[in-house]
C-alpha cells in the first residue's frame, strides 16, 4: 500500500494546497489518497501499513522555485499542542510503535494567502502547475 | 532572594486544546503576587452565525474545533429541534439512538487522546522529566503496550465516528427533527467483531486495563495525586432523572465542596435564569457562575471530575463499580483533587465503552428514522456533556429562519475560574519564593491546567496563532529573561 496525505484547509485560502494537488491527481494515481486538516497519532498506525508515503503541505516561507520535494526522516521533533504534528514526528511514533520505517518523502509548495477563503491565489496555482510537474515525474502515475 | 518584582509568563501552556499564557507576578520578596490564565485569542463565531439559515447551525458552528465537533455538532442540533419544532422527547427513538452513539464515540476518543497523548507523559516521567522525554513519543519507547492500546482506543472512536457521520471531523449526522443517515448492518458488525481491527468487547477490556492502571498508579502516588492542586469548589453537570451520569440530555445539577445541592436538578430551558458570565479585562474568556451565589462564590468545575462528583450513579455495571470505588475514596464527600480528573476521565471512557456496546447491539438503531413535521418556534437551547464539561448552545431565529442570537457556554469556559484556581495553587506552592524557577517548575503550572482537558479555541470560538515565548519581567516592565519554548 501507498499513501498520500494532503494536509490543510481549503477553508484558509493557500492552506488548501495540499488538498489541491490531491484533488489534480486523485483520477491518476493508484496510492491512497488521505485528506488531513492536520496529521492524527493514529495515522501512525495506518502508516505502519505502507510501502511509500508522501505528505504534500503548504509552506509559509519562500522556496526556491516555489516549491520543494525532499526525503522525509522520522525526527523527535514535537510542537507545543495537539493541534499540530509533524510528518517527521508520525515516522518516528510509526518506528517506536510498530517498527516500520516507510519510505517516505514530503511536498512543500509556498504558499502566499492565508486569509479566510476558499480557492488558492493565483501565484500558489502557478506554484502547483510547477509542482505538479515534478510530483509526477517523482511519482510516475 | 531576588529583590526585583519579577513576572513570568508562560506562552503557550503546552499540550492542551489551543493557546493559552500565564502570567505570575512576582514581589521584591519573591512572594507569589497575581497569577492568572489567559485566553486570548479571537471570539467570533456567535456574531457570524447570525443571519445564517437556522438548520446550518450544527453545520457551521462544530467548525470551532477539530477535536470536539460532534459536541457541538449535537448541542446545536439539540437546539435546532426545538426551532424545527421537536424536543428531545419527541425525537425518533433511534435518532436519539444514533445521535448518543455518535455522542459516546466522541467521548471515547476525546478522553483518549487526552489520557494518552496529553496527560501520560507527565505521569509516567514526572513533571520534572526532561522536556524531551514528556511527550507521547516517549511514552510510545517506554511503554509501546500502553500507547499501542492508546491509539488504537481513539482509532476505534474516530472510525465509529466516521461510520455515522461521514468523516472523523466535521461530518454530519443530525439534521433538524432527526439524523440524516441510517446505520446500515454491515456499518454496525465491523465494531462487533475483532476483524482486524479491535471490536467494542476489546475496547471494554481494554478500559477496564487503563482504569486498573490509573488506580495502580495512585496507590504508588497518591499524594502527589492527592495534594496537587487540589482545592474546595462546587461542580456542575447533568444527571438523568434517576441521577445517573449523563452525556447526552439530562438535567442541570450543581453541588458545593461539601457535597450541598446549589442547583436542583433543573431543565436546560432555564439555564439564562440561573447562570451569569463575567468578564474580566485580561482575557477574552468569560468567567460563568450561578446568579443565586454571585461571581465570587458561584463558579464550579465542570468535566469528568465534576460529572462523577454530581450524579448518584452510573447506569452501566462495570463503570458504576468503579464510581461506587471513586467515591468511597472520599467516603462519599465531593472530591476536589484536581489530579483525579484523570481517574474520573478513565472511568467516563469505561461507561463510554458499555454504552457503545449495549447500542449497537440495539435492534432499533439499525430502524429507518422519520421526521416529524415541522412546527416552528423562535428559540431552542441545547445542553450536552461534551468530554470537558457541559456545553450549552443557545439560538433564536425570525419568522424567516434566519439566527438572529447565539449563545455558546463552553466546557472549557466553565472551567475558567477553576484553572485560575489550580494556577494559583501551583504559583503558591511551587513557585513562591524561590531563588530560580526551573522549567520543571513551570511545568507543574501546566499539568494542573492540562488535567482539565482545556479547548482554548473552543472557549473563545477561535482563529489565529500565538508565539511562544516564556519571559520574566522587572518591576519596570523590562524583560531580564526570555525562553522560546518548542514551536517551528
Amino acid at each position: 500500500m501507498n499513501i498520500l496525505f494532503g494536509i490543510g484547509n481549503s477553508g484558509r485560502a493557500d492552506d488548501g494546497l495540499g488538498w489541491a494537488l490531491l484533488d489534480r491527481i486523485r483520477q491518476e494515481t493508484d496510492y491512497q489518497i488521505e485528506y488531513r486538516y492536520q496529521l492524527q497519532v493514529e495515522d501512525a498506525e495506518l502508516i505502519s501499513r505502507a510501502e511509500h508515503v508522501v505528505f504534500v503541505d503548504s509552506y509559509r516561507g519562500e522556496l526556491p522555485g516555489g516549491f520543494q520535494w525532499k526525503p522525509c526522516e522520522a525526527s523527535s521533533e514535537t510542537e507545543f499542542t495537539s493541534h499540530v504534528l509533524p510528518p517527521g514526528a508520525i515516522l518516528r511514533l510509526c518506528q517506536d510503535l510498530y517498527g516500520k520505517s516507510p519510505r517516505a518523502d514530503l511536498l512543500m509548495i509556498q504558499g502566499s494567502s492565508w486569509d479566510l477563503q476558499t480557492g488558492l491565489s493565483p501565484e500558489a496555482e502557478a506554484r502547483l502547475d510547477h509542482a505538479l510537474r515534478v510530483f509526477r515525474e517523482r511519482l510516475p502515475v | 532572594m531576588s529583590t526585583t518584582r519579577r513576572k513570568i509568563t508562560i506562552d503557550p501552556v503546552t499540550r492542551v486544546e489551543g493557546h493559552g499564557r500565564v502570567t505570575i507576578q512576582l514581589d521584591e520578596a519573591g512572594m507569589v503576587e497575581q497569577a492568572r490564565f489567559h485566553v486570548v485569542e479571537f471570539r467570533g463565531f456567535e456574531r457570524f452565525i447570525q443571519g445564517h439559515p437556522y438548520w446550518e447551525a450544527p453545520l457551521l458552528v462544530q467548525r470551532l474545533c477539530g477535536i470536539c465537533p460532534v459536541s457541538h455538532h449535537l448541542a446545536a442540533a439539540k437546539a435546532i429541534d426545538q426551532i424545527y419544532g421537536v424536543d428531545p422527547k419527541d425525537l425518533h427513538p433511534t435518532a436519539t439512538r444514533i445521535r448518543r452513539l455518535l455522542h459516546f464515540a466522541q467521548v471515547f476518543q476525546s478522553h483518549a487522546l487526552h489520557f494518552f497523548y496529553l496527560a501520560s507523559p507527565d505521569l509516567l516521567f514526572g513533571m520534572d522529566a526532561p522536556v524531551e522525554k514528556r511527550y507521547v513519543g516517549a511514552v510510545a519507547m517506554e511503554h509501546p503496550e500502553l500507547a499501542r492500546k492508546g491509539i488504537q482506543m481513539r482509532q476505534f472512536g474516530q472510525e465509529l465516528i466516521k461510520a455515522l457521520a461521514g468523516k472523523k471531523i466535521h461530518g454530519i449526522t443530525a439534521v433538524p427533527g432527526g439524523v440524516h443517515k441510517t446505520f446500515h448492518p454491515e456499518e454496525r458488525d465491523y465494531f462487533l467483531a475483532d476483524n482486524g481491527a479491535p471490536s467494542i468487547d476489546t475496547m471494554i477490556q481494554w478500559s477496564q486495563d487503563v482504569v486498573a492502571f490509573i488506580k495502580d498508579y495512585h496507590d504508588k502516588n497518591f499524594h502527589f495525586l492527592d495534594s496537587f492542586a487540589s482545592y474546595p469548589s462546587g461542580h456542575l453537570g447533568l444527571v438523568g432523572n434517576d441521577g445517573a451520569l449523563e452525556f447526552y440530555d439530562g438535567r442541570m445539577r450543581a453541588i458545593d465542596s461539601h457535597g450541598e445541592v446549589t442547583l436542583n436538578d433543573v431543565d436546560s430551558d432555564s439555564y439564562l435564569k440561573y447562570f451569569g458570565e463575567g468578564v474580566e479585562k485580561w482575557s477574552y474568556m468569560k468567567f460563568p457562575f450561578l446568579r443565586h451565589l454571585g461571581r465570587k462564590n458561584g463558579w464550579n468545575r465542570v468535566g469528568p471530575l465534576a460529572r462523577l462528583n454530581v450524579c448518584d450513579h452510573i447506569s452501566t455495571p462495570l463503570a458504576n463499580e468503579e464510581l461506587r470505588e471513586f467515591k468511597a475514596y472520599t467516603n462519599g464527600r465531593p472530591n476536589n483533587h484536581t489530579m483525579h480528573s484523570h481517574w474520573a476521565r478513565l472511568i467516563e471512557i469505561l461507561h463510554c465503552a458499555e454504552q457503545i456496546r449495549i447500542l449497537l447491539n440495539d435492534p432499533e438503531i439499525l430502524a429507518e428514522v422519520e421526521r416529524p413535521p415541522v412546527n416552528r418556534r423562535p428559540e431552542g437551547i441545547g445542553i450536552i456533556e461534551a468530554p470537558r464539561g457541559m456545553l450549552i448552545h443557545h439560538y433564536q431565529a425570525d419568522e424567516k429562519g434566519s439566527i438572529t442570537k447565539c449563545n455558546l457556554i463552553v466546557s472549557t469556559t466553565h472551567n475558567n475560574e477553576p484553572m485560575n484556581q489550580a494556577v494559583q495553587w501551583v504559583a503558591k506552592n511551587v513557585l513562591d519564593q524561590q531563588k530560580e524557577i526551573t522549567e520543571g517548575m513551570l511545568n507543574q503550572v501546566e499539568v494542573a491546567i492540562r488535567a482539565y482537558d482545556p479547548c482554548l479555541s473552543c472557549a473563545t470560538h477561535a482563529m489565529g496563532q500565538m508565539p511562544l515565548m516564556l519571559t520574566v519581567l522587572d518591576a519596570d516592565g523590562k524583560i531580564i529573561a526570555e525562553h522560546v519554548k518548542n514551536s517551528k
